[in-house]
Parts: structure tokens; sequence; C-alpha cells
């Protein structure tokens, strides 16, 4: 017997999205999106840590997001009616682990012997490409937070 | 054997709780998962307007934390 394809994958009960189809202008309209943040991006990267520029870079795109979800809110995606609670646990128990970890380097204030997760993040982002990289995908995280 | 620095110690903490939580969003969209992916969790926690403000300002103070300061 066959089957539709669309329909087997809109059956299956796994959570990896499956891209849609879309026309050429949504695509380069998409492209030309993303092109305008990777160069807005680059541009906060280039700012000096603790300068107005640095500043005002972080605080545009969260007063756009900010309107964005106050005001014109996208299409969003349904949250789940309830969480399994085991399940959640799991999430809950690592997290507990992460910020206990942070919160006594940050107690410690002891940076070379136990350096806070800030510590070992920002020589990471030295290069200017890693910092561009890590502000675009700081700004698609908040766009994806606004559709939920 | 020489003793392990502290650091390596604290380092290999982050690295290890970093990965395991790549692993559970890995294993939370298994089909049949009870898991909750991190999307899902998010979901809930922003259907009060006040989890979605405050998820939000915790998405901004990130930004601000990284590459403001």
């Amino acid at each position: 017997m066959a089957t539709n394809p669309a329909q087997a994958r809109s059956d299956q009960t796994g959570r990896w999205q499956v891209a849609r189809p879309r026309r050429p202008a949504h695509l380069a309209l998409l492209a030309l999106i993303f092109g305008g943040l990777a160069v807005y991006a680059w541009m906060v990267a280039a700012a000096a840590p603790f300068s107005r520029g640095a500043l005002v870079g972080v605080v545009i795109p969260g007063a756009v997001v900010g309107i964005i979800a106050s005001f014109r809110p996208p299409e969003r995606i349904p949250p789940p009616a309830e969480l399994d609670m085991m399940g959640m646990s799991y999430w809950m128990i690592l997290l507990a682990a992460f910020f206990e970890w942070e919160a006594s380097a940050w107690r410690d204030n002891s940076w070379p012997w136990h350096p806070s997760f800030t510590n070992l993040i920002d020589p990471l982002m030295g290069p200017h490409l890693v910092k561009t990289a890590a502000v675009l995908l700081w700004m698609l995280a908040g766009w994806a937070l606004v559709r939920r | 054997m020489p003793p392990i620095p502290t650091r390596a110690i604290t380092i290999a903490g982050f690295a290890v709780a970093v990965a395991a939580m790549f692993v559970l969003e890995i294993l939370a969209r298994r089909p049949g998962s009870r898991i909750p992916t991190v999307g899902q969790w998010l979901g809930y926690l922003m259907r009060p307007k006040i989890g979605r403000a405050l998820v939000l300002a915790g998405w901004w103070w990130l930004g601000w934390h990284y590459f403001a300061r």
C-alpha cells in the first residue's frame, strides 16, 4: 500500500523537526535577514568590552525581541500541557550541578585555580570570528525564545 | 603520581556538565522519550507572562554578560 511520505513524517513521534519546503522568495528573504544579523554580530563583536558600543550592541537586540514579544508576537510553538516530572528531574539535576559548580567558583574567587564558567569562556571568545558566531547564536536563540 | 591541579578538576566538572546536557537533549529527541527537550521545558516555563519575561530577561543578561562586559 502506498503511503504519503509527508503524512508518514508527521506521524513520527520523535521531536527532530523536518524542514518544510519553502518558496525561493522566502528563502531569499531569510538569507537576507541572516546576512544582516551576521553583519550586526560582526560589528558587536568588534566593540571593546565595557564600551558604550558593546552595551548598545546588546541593548538593541534585547529591545527588538522585547517589543516583538510584547506587541507583535509571531505564531508560537504550542508548549506542552504538562511536563513529565521524572524526565524533567534529569534536567534539574544537571542544572543544579552546573550552577553549584559555578557558585563555588564564584565564592572561592580564585580565578587561576577554580575558574568560573565565564573565566573559561572569555578567552575562547578572543578571536573575532568566534565572538561573531556567539553573538549571532545569541540573537537566533532570542528569536527562538520569542516563538515559544 | 603528580597531584591533579584544582584547575583541571574545575574545567573537567564544567565539561562533564555541559556534555551531559547535550546528551540529555539528544535523548529527549528520541521517539517516545519522556524527557522534555530544552525548547519544551522553556516553552512550558514561558506559558505565564511572568515566566516569559523572566526567561527573556535571562537571555538578555547572558548577552550582556558575555558580549558587553
